[in-house]
């Protein structure tokens, strides 16, 4: 064997030992790295991200809508206080108040993947403040009722009749919601959707005979 | 690709881009090194020629070491990597089929697709074989699906099932490789020298 190619070998094993080195130095530098603090939760930008989208929102109609083709996965929370609750609450709804969020016999309701949560109170203000805190605390399927019982009742309870020149779909809306307000135990009528534009019959052209003037004789006169 | 797109320094479009390059490379070096001669796939099992380990296991410890650091680093969160799920069954007896087909054909499915791309015969043969075969699992997936989805132990680590931290499994994981590329070594020397 000739020095050169020794010398090469002996390079070569070189390197060899010092990959195998510093392998041995990274994976042990990260035993005696300290112990690091990560953020917990969401990340900022992702919780700000979470708070500007408008897909938490669902509307009265859709919630009416689920309610009445009886949604298995459907659970409604209402955030107002329980005085509240007992005056007046949506159906099936369960009371779970602003204040009692972080009760721990709650977190059953709340911290779950099954049912998609409708949070709703007077407005939503008070519904919103626990959608915060659940998408803080990384709960899942939280919707808030957008504009709350205010919004049930002046849509679902007591809509308003549409203007005349508006479209069909307007109508449609309105005796969906008359439907849903008789659902919910308020008697009304609905109105009928003029789907078709019905053309009145032609009315046949009667022949009315004119009166042949009959010729006068000349009268004379002088 | 993290870290360089979840921290907005190229846009995410770049992902495709960054994909191909890689795919290149890595075509690249896997035929450079000799991976497209089935003779060195195979001198893993006769002793003769070790690189395929020592590629492997080196490729397991850059990436394990260096997402380890990321992680510290936060450029890159670990605990949303997916971990592929256990089939415990599926995975004894693919291994099995794997290593015979690997020991038989002298490639595995991404080194004979490095072959075919320098146009060896052997190479062209095993990809046939490859499509063969899966046509022939397909076809069949109804009698094997019973054991193709048994045992699921679900996204299980090493760590969480052994309850040893990270850390310390990729020292000791380390530690494994490096003497398992100086034992190759030593059996690498006493075996008889292969030509090829």
């Amino acid at each position: 064997m000739s020095a050169r190619f020794k010398t090469k070998r002996i390079l070569v094993k070189r390197s060899y030992q010092f990959l195998a080195v510093l392998l041995i130095i990274l994976s042990g530098g990260l035993l005696l790295l300290p112990e690091i603090q990560k953020h917990e939760g969401l990340s900022p930008e992702y919780y700000v991200k979470n708070m500007l989208s408008t897909e938490r929102y669902i509307s009265t109609d859709e919630l009416a809508d689920r309610i009445i083709n009886e949604d298995p996965a459907l659970l409604i929370i209402d955030t107002r206080t329980t005085e509240e609750f007992k005056k007046f609450s949506l159906p099936n709804a369960i009371n779970i108040p602003v204040s009692e969020i972080f009760n721990p016999g709650n977190n059953l309701y709340l911290d779950q993947e099954v049912y998609d949560i409708v949070l709703y109170s007077n407005d939503h203000f008070f519904a919103e403040e626990v959608w915060m805190l659940g998408n803080r605390l990384g709960y899942q399927r939280l919707y808030v009722l957008q504009g709350g019982l205010n919004a049930w009742f002046n849509t679902i309870i007591k809509p308003t009749y549409p203007d005349q020149t508006m479209s069909n779909e307007e109508f449609e809306r309105y005796n969906f919601r008359k439907a849903a307000g008789k659902y919910f135990g308020v008697a009304t009528d609905t109105i009928e959707i003029i789907t078709e534009v019905k053309i009145a019959p032609t009315p046949k052209k009667k022949v009315v005979p004119k009166p042949k003037k009959k010729k006068r004789m000349p009268e004379g006169g002088c | 690709m993290g870290p360089l797109i979840p921290n907005e320094i190229i846009p995410v479009e770049w992902n495709f881009v960054l994909a191909i390059l890689i795919g290149m490379a890595f075509g690249y070096i896997m035929e450079a090194s000799g991976f497209s001669s089935s003779r060195k796939l195979v001198g893993v099992f006769y002793g003769y020629d070790f690189a395929v380990l020592k590629v492997f296991l080196t490729a397991c410890l850059v990436s394990l070491i260096g997402l380890s650091y990321m992680n510290y680093l936060n450029w890159v969160d670990l605990d949303q990597l997916f971990v592929q799920p256990t089939y415990l069954w599926a995975a004894l007896i693919g291994g099995v089929i794997m290593g015979v087909g690997f020991l038989a054909g002298g490639f595995c499915p991404g080194t004979s697709l490095c072959a075919v791309g320098i146009g060896k015969i052997d190479g062209i043969a095993f990809t046939i074989g490859l499509f063969i075969g899966i046509m022939i699992f397909s076809e069949l997936f109804e009698w094997i699906e019973p054991i193709y989805e048994d045992y699921n132990l679900g996204h299980v680590t090493l760590d969480e099932t052994i309850g040893i931290s990270r850390e310390i499994i990729i020292f000791v994981f380390t530690i494994l490789a490096i003497l398992a590329f100086a034992v190759s070594d030593r059996i690498r020397k006493r075996t008889k020298k292969i030509f090829y």
